[in-house]
C-alpha cells in the first residue's frame, strides 16, 4: 500500500508538473512580459505610449505591445540577445515590410488607402519614419510641428514658405497636409481632392462659381496664375500686373500697351501701372455675375 | 544567384532621412496634460509680422495654451487641446472615443489675416453702401477732390475666419467603417477691392473701396469604407454652401463726369452650393497586379437673383434683363485611375489614365449691358452673350521602374495630355511628356537621384478671334466700331495653351558624412519656350538651388542650416495698337495701320530672384533648461526691363527693381523649475521692408483717374517678449 500510494503521489507530481509546463506558454500568450522588463520609471519612452491611443490596443497592458511588435517569445525569453518580431528600432530595425504591415494592419483604409504605389511608398519610407505612436503628441499629427516635419525632407518648399507672399503654413494654419496627402492619392502631386481647383475651392468656396460671367483660366488651372507655396509677388501670382495680365490680353487700346517707368507718380502716375493696375478697374477677375459684368469689372 | 543579390540590394535602399529635431520623451511624454498661461508683448503695431499669427496689434496679449489626453480608462479616452487662447488665431478641439471603435470631437478654429492697413479712404461707413462725406467736392479727377485730405481716414484690413467642426468615426466590423462631418465658417471683416465708372474703356473713373466681406459656409460629409483582403473601396458624399450675406457692394461716386449723385454697383461673391460624390478604392488583383481608381462627379449650382443693370435711376434702361436669375449649374467630373503590374521581379509597370471634365452647362442670353452705372444701355447690336467654357483634359501614360544593382532605380514615364476647349482660340492642345529618372544608393550613406523631362505641346490653329466671336453675333461685329473692339490681336499666343517645349533637370544629392551629419544638395533647371509664339508670353526660365546641413548629436541637441536660391526669368512681347484687327468672321479686312507695324512691338524681360537664408537649434542644456532658436533671411528682387522696337510713341522705361527684405528671429528658453512646473520666456525680433513702385510715392490723388488709398510700403521693426508658466500633470 504505501508503495502504491508513493506511486500515485509521484503520477501527480509528474502530471502537475506536465500540466504546468503545458499551461505556461498559454500563460504567457495571454500576458507578455513586456512590462516585467520594460518599467515606467527606467527613463525609456516605452511607456508612454500609454497615455496614447495605441496603448489600449488589444485590452491595453502588454498586449498592446504585442500587437504591434508581434508575440516577440524569443525576446520575451532573452530580450537582450534577441530583437522583438517586429522592432522599429534604434537598437533593432525590422524589415520595412514588417515595419509598415504593423502599422496597416489597422491603418489601411481612409487617408491611406492609396499608400501603396504613392511617392514616399516608393521611396521606401517608413511609416515610423514620420510618426511617432510611442510620444503623446505625434509630431506629424500636430499642426504646429507637422510643417517642420514635412520641410525637413522637402526642404527647397521651406525656402518659398518664408516669401513675402504665401499661405499661413509657418503658423500653423494651414498645414501641408490640408492640400496633399503624404500617403498617396491618385491625383497629381498627392493632392488630397480630385483636381488641383478643387483644393483651392475647399477654402476659397466664393470663387467656385459657376458664374454669368466666367474668367476661362480660372475655371481651369488656379496655378496659372497663382503658385500655392509662395511668391515674390503679392496674391500668390506669378507675375505681377500689368504684365501677368498682358501675357493672355492684347486687345486694341490699353491692354495692349507698355507699362514702363514713365506711369510712375514722379511722370504723372499712370492708372494701367499703379494702384492694382488692371484690377483699378476689372476688379473681378475670377469671374462676374452681375449683368453688367462682362468685362469683368462690375 | 546574382540576381537575388541584386533584387535583395534593391530591396535595401533606404531613404536618408532629416530630422532637425530633438525627441525630449521627459518632458512631453511623461505628462497627460500640460497648461501654458502667460503674457505677451508686442512693441508696434504691424501688418507683415502679425500677417496670420495674431500679433498685429501693439500691446499685451494673453498666452493660454492646454494639451491634455487621458486614456486611463482601457475602453475610452478624452483629447483636449487649446493653442493661442489669447489671441484671434485660437483654435482647439475635444475628442471622445472608444479605443478604435468609435471617434466623437468638436473643434473650433479662428483665422486672422491682416493686410496692409497704411491706407486711408474718404468713405464712411463698414458695410454698403459706402459714403462720401456731406462736403465732399466731387471733380473729373483726383486732383479736384479738394475735400479729399480732410476726409481720409484709416481702416483695418482685416479679414477673421471663425470655423467650428463636429466629427463622427465609426468602426462597424473588420470590413466596413463610416465617417462624417459637419462644418461651419464664418469669414468677415474688410477687404480692398476697386470699383469703376465709365462709357468706355478709355474714360474710366475707377475707386478703391474698401469691402465688406460676411461669408457663411457649411460643408457636410459623409463617407462609408469597405475593405476586405483584395478590395478596398471607399464612398463619399460631400455637400458645401456657400452664402454671402452682400450681393452688392454700392459706393458714391466721388467723380463729377457721370450723372450727378450717381452711385456705383459691384456685384459680389454670388450664393452657390455644390453637391459631389466621390468614389475611391484599390483592387488588388494578384499580388503582381493592381488596380487603384478616384473618381468624382460634382455639380455646382448658382441661381441667385441677379442685380439690375443699374442701380444708378439716371441710367436709361429700354431693354429688361433676359431672365431673372442665372440658374447656372457646372459639372466637374474626374477620374484618376491606376494599374500596377509587377512582370518581372525587377520591373514595376503602372498604367495611368486622368480626366476632367468641367461642364458649363447654362442657359446662353444676350445682355445690353451698361459698362459704368454711369452710362447708357447701349443699341442692341452691342448685345453680349454669356459663353460656355466647357474644359476636358485627358493624360494617359505608362511608368516603368527598374530596380539595378547599388540599390540603384531607372524610372522611365511617358504621358500623353489632350485638352479640349470650347469658345477660346485654341480649342485642343496636345501634349507628350517623357520623364527619365535615375536613383542610386552606391554606399549606404549617399543617395543621388536625376530626373529629366521633355514636354512638347502641340496647338491646333490659333484662332485668335474665337473668344470674341462667341461673344457676339456676327451682326452685331459688324456693326460695332472697331474703336470698341477689345479682341485680342492676331498674333498673340495665350501661353497656357500655346505650343511649348518644355524641358526640365533636377538633382538631388544626399550625403550623410557621420552618423550625426546630413547634407542635401538640391537643384532644379526648367525652361519654357513658346516656340510658335510671336506676341505674348515666349520663354520662361525658372533655376532653383538649394543646401542644407543638419548636425544632430543626440536626442538632446540638434542645429540645421539651409540656404536657397530661386531666380525665375521670362521675356514677353507685345504689340501697341489702336482700333479693332478684323471687321467680319467670314471676311478678310486689311489689318488697320497700327496692328500690323511691327515697329510697334515691345519687349518686357522679367527677372525675380529670392534668397532664403535660415538656421535653427535646439539644445536641453542640462536636464532642466531647454533653448531653441530659428532665424530665417529672405531677400527677393524683381525686375522688369523693356525693349521697343522703333515707333516714336512706344518707348517704355525700365521700371525700378522691387526689393523686399526679410530677417526674422525667434527663441525661447524653458526652465524646468519643477517635475510639474516649469517658465518659458520667448522673444522674436522681424524686420521686414519693401519697395513696390507701385505704392512708393503714390498718395491717393496721385493718380487722376484712380481713387487709391494712398498706401505706403512696409516698413516694420517688431519685437516681441512672451513670459509664461507651464503647469504639468499626470
Amino acid at each position: 500500500e504505501p508503495g502504491k500510494q508513493k506511486m500515485i503521489r509521484r503520477l501527480a507530481r509528474i502530471l502537475l508538473c506536465a500540466g504546468c509546463c503545458l499551461a505556461a506558454p498559454l500563460l504567457v500568450a495571454e500576458e507578455p512580459g513586456c512590462l516585467d522588463c520594460h518599467e515606467a520609471d527606467d527613463g525609456s519612452s516605452v511607456h508612454t505610449v500609454f497615455n496614447t491611443a495605441h496603448g489600449n490596443l488589444a485590452g491595453g497592458g502588454a498586449a498592446a505591445c504585442t500587437s504591434c511588435h508581434g508575440p516577440s517569445e524569443a525576446h520575451d525569453r532573452r530580450g537582450r540577445r534577441n530583437q522583438p518580431d517586429v522592432s522599429f528600432g534604434p537598437k533593432w530595425v525590422s524589415p520595412l515590410e514588417q515595419r509598415n504591415g504593423a502599422c496597416q494592419s489597422c491603418h489601411e483604409n481612409g487617408a491611406q488607402m492609396l499608400w501603396a504605389g504613392s511617392e514616399h511608398e516608393q521611396e521606401n519610407l517608413a511609416c515610423a519614419d514620420c510618426h511617432q505612436s510611442h510620444q503623446l503628441r505625434d509630431p506629424a499629427l500636430d499642426q504646429s510641428t507637422a510643417q517642420a516635419q514635412c520641410t525637413d525632407c522637402h526642404a527647397q518648399v521651406k525656402a518659398q514658405l518664408h516669401l513675402p507672399s504665401r499661405h499661413p503654413i509657418a503658423e500653423g494654419k494651414t498645414a501641408c497636409t490640408d492640400c496633399h496627402n503624404p500617403h498617396g492619392s491618385a491625383s497629381d502631386a498627392s493632392l488630397h481632392q480630385v483636381t488641383l481647383n478643387e483644393n483651392c475651392y475647399s477654402c476659397h468656396q466664393e470663387k467656385r462659381g459657376p458664374l454669368l460671367w466666367e474668367h476661362e483660366p480660372v475655371t481651369e488651372d488656379c496655378a496659372l496664375c497663382h503658385k500655392p507655396h509662395g511668391s515674390v509677388h503679392g496674391g500668390l501670382l506669378t507675375a505681377r500686373g500689368p504684365a501677368l495680365c498682358q501675357q493672355c490680353h492684347s486687345a486694341a487700346f490699353h491692354p495692349s500697351v507698355p507699362y514702363g517707368a514713365e506711369g510712375l507718380p514722379s511722370a504723372g502716375g499712370n492708372q494701367n501701372l499703379l494702384g492694382k493696375n488692371c484690377l483699378n478697374c476689372h476688379s473681378q477677375v475670377h469671374g462676374s455675375n452681375h449683368p453688367s459684368g462682362a468685362r469683368l469689372t462690375r | 544567384q546574382t540576381e537575388e543579390a541584386s533584387a535583395s540590394a534593391a530591396a535595401h535602399y533606404v531613404p536618408l532621412l532629416i530630422n532637425t529635431r530633438a525627441v525630449d520623451t521627459r518632458w512631453q511624454g511623461d505628462y497627460a496634460g500640460n497648461l501654458q498661461l502667460g503674457l505677451g508683448y508686442t512693441a508696434d503695431d504691424n501688418f507683415m509680422f502679425g500677417q496670420y499669427n495674431g500679433l498685429y496689434e501693439q500691446g499685451t496679449t494673453v498666452i493660454g495654451n492646454l494639451r491634455w489626453q487621458d486614456f486611463s480608462d482601457g475602453n475610452s479616452y478624452w483629447r483636449a487641446s487649446v493653442d493661442n487662447l489669447g489671441l484671434d488665431t485660437r483654435e482647439g478641439e475635444i475628442a471622445w472615443g472608444r479605443s478604435d471603435k468609435l471617434r466623437l470631437s468638436f473643434g473650433f478654429d479662428s483665422q486672422v489675416q491682416v493686410s496692409n492697413n497704411s491706407g486711408r479712404t474718404p468713405f464712411r461707413g463698414n458695410d454698403s453702401p459706402l459714403g462720401l462725406p456731406e462736403n465732399w467736392v466731387a471733380g473729373s479727377t483726383t486732383g479736384d477732390f479738394s475735400q479729399l485730405d480732410a476726409s481720409l481716414h484709416r481702416f483695418d484690413q482685416e479679414l477673421e475666419r471663425d470655423k467650428l467642426t463636429a466629427a463622427l468615426a465609426i468602426k462597424l466590423n473588420d470590413q466596413w467603417h463610416f465617417d462624417s462631418s459637419l462644418s461651419y465658417e464664418e469669414r468677415q471683416g474688410t477687404s480692398v477691392t476697386a470699383g469703376a465708372m465709365y462709357v468706355d474703356a478709355s474714360s474710366g473713373d475707377a475707386t478703391l473701396l474698401p469691402m465688406p466681406v460676411d461669408y457663411r459656409t457649411t460643408e457636410f460629409d459623409v463617407g462609408v469604407t469597405y475593405s476586405s483582403g483584395k478590395l478596398n473601396l471607399q464612398g463619399r458624399l460631400d455637400y458645401s454652401d456657400f452664402d454671402n450675406k452682400d450681393s452688392i457692394l454700392i459706393w458714391e461716386n466721388p467723380y463729377r463726369s457721370r450723372y450727378p449723385d450717381s452711385t456705383g454697383g459691384l456685384g459680389l461673391a454670388p450664393d452657390n452650393d455644390q453637391l459631389q460624390g466621390r468614389i475611391t478604392g484599390q483592387y488588388i488583383i494578384s499580388p503582381t497586379a493592381r488596380l487603384q481608381f478616384d473618381g468624382s462627379y460634382a455639380v455646382a449650382n448658382q441661381d441667385q437673383k441677379y442685380l439690375d443693370y443699374s442701380l444708378n435711376p439716371a441710367a436709361s434702361i429700354s431693354e429688361p434683363l433676359p431672365r431673372d436669375a442665372f440658374d447656372g449649374e457646372a459639372q466637374t467630373g474626374t477620374l484618376n485611375g491606376k494599374l500596377w503590374l509587377r512582370p518581372l521581379k525587377k520591373l514595376d509597370l503602372e498604367l495611368f489614365y486622368k480626366a476632367r471634365e468641367r461642364d458649363y452647362d447654362n442657359p446662353r442670353d444676350g445682355y445690353r449691358y451698361l459698362r459704368g452705372d454711369g452710362s447708357r444701355q447701349p443699341d442692341p447690336a452691342l448685345t453680349v452673350y454669356n459663353t460656355s467654357h466647357h474644359v476636358v483634359s485627358q493624360t494617359m501614360g505608362v511608368e516603368g521602374t527598374y530596380r539595378m544593382p547599388l540599390r540603384s532605380r531607372l524610372q522611365v514615364e511617358y504621358a500623353y495630355e489632350l485638352v479640349e476647349r470650347e469658345n477660346t482660340a485654341v480649342e485642343e492642345t496636345e501634349e507628350d511628356r517623357i520623364t527619365v529618372g535615375y536613383r542610386i544608393q552606391p554606399i549606404s550613406n549617399f543617395t543621388a537621384r536625376l530626373e529629366l523631362l521633355y514636354g512638347n505641346r502641340r496647338a491646333d490653329t490659333y484662332n485668335w478671334d474665337q473668344r470674341y466671336y462667341a461673344l457676339l453675333d456676327v451682326e452685331l461685329i459688324n456693326a460695332t466700331p472697331d474703336s470698341q473692339r477689345f479682341i485680342n490681336h492676331p498674333e498673340l499666343s495665350q501661353y497656357y495653351m500655346a505650343n511649348r517645349d518644355q524641358e526640365q533637370g533636377k538633382l538631388d544629392l544626399t550625403w550623410l558624412p557621420a552618423d550625426n551629419w546630413s547634407l542635401n544638395f538640391n537643384l532644379l533647371a526648367r525652361n519654357d519656350d513658346y516656340d510658335k509664339t510671336y506676341t505674348g508670353l515666349r520663354y520662361s526660365y525658372w533655376e532653383r538651388y538649394h543646401a542644407s546641413a543638419s548636425y544632430s548629436p543626440s536626442a538632446s541637441f540638434s542645429a540645421s542650416i539651409y540656404g536657397g536660391y530661386d531666380r525665375f526669368e521670362s521675356e514677353q512681347m507685345g504689340r501697341s495698337f489702336r482700333g479693332g484687327a478684323e471687321k467680319n468672321a467670314f471676311e478678310i479686312y486689311p489689318p488697320l495701320p497700327q496692328a500690323s507695324d511691327p515697329d510697334r512691338d515691345w519687349r518686357m524681360d522679367t527677372t525675380d530672384t529670392s534668397l532664403t537664408v535660415g538656421a535653427n537649434l535646439l539644445w536641453s542644456i542640462t536636464k532642466t533648461i531647454e533653448v531653441e532658436a530659428d532665424y530665417s533671411f529672405v531677400d527677393t528682387q524683381s525686375k522688369q526691363d523693356f525693349r521697343s522696337y522703333g515707333a516714336a510713341d512706344v518707348s517704355p522705361q525700365n521700371l525700378p527693381s522691387v526689393n523686399t527684405t526679410l530677417h526674422h528671429f525667434q527663441t525661447s528658453g524653458t526652465w524646468h523649475m519643477r517635475e510639474d512646473l516649469s517658465l518659458r520666456l520667448d522673444y522674436q525680433y522681424y524686420r521686414y521692408r519693401a519697395d513696390d513702385w507701385a505704392l512708393q510715392g503714390v498718395r491717393a490723388d496721385t493718380i487722376d483717374k484712380v481713387l487709391t488709398l494712398g498706401a505706403s510700403n512696409p516698413n516694420e521693426q517688431i519685437h516681441y517678449v512672451g513670459v509664461s508658466a507651464v503647469y504639468r500633470w499626470e
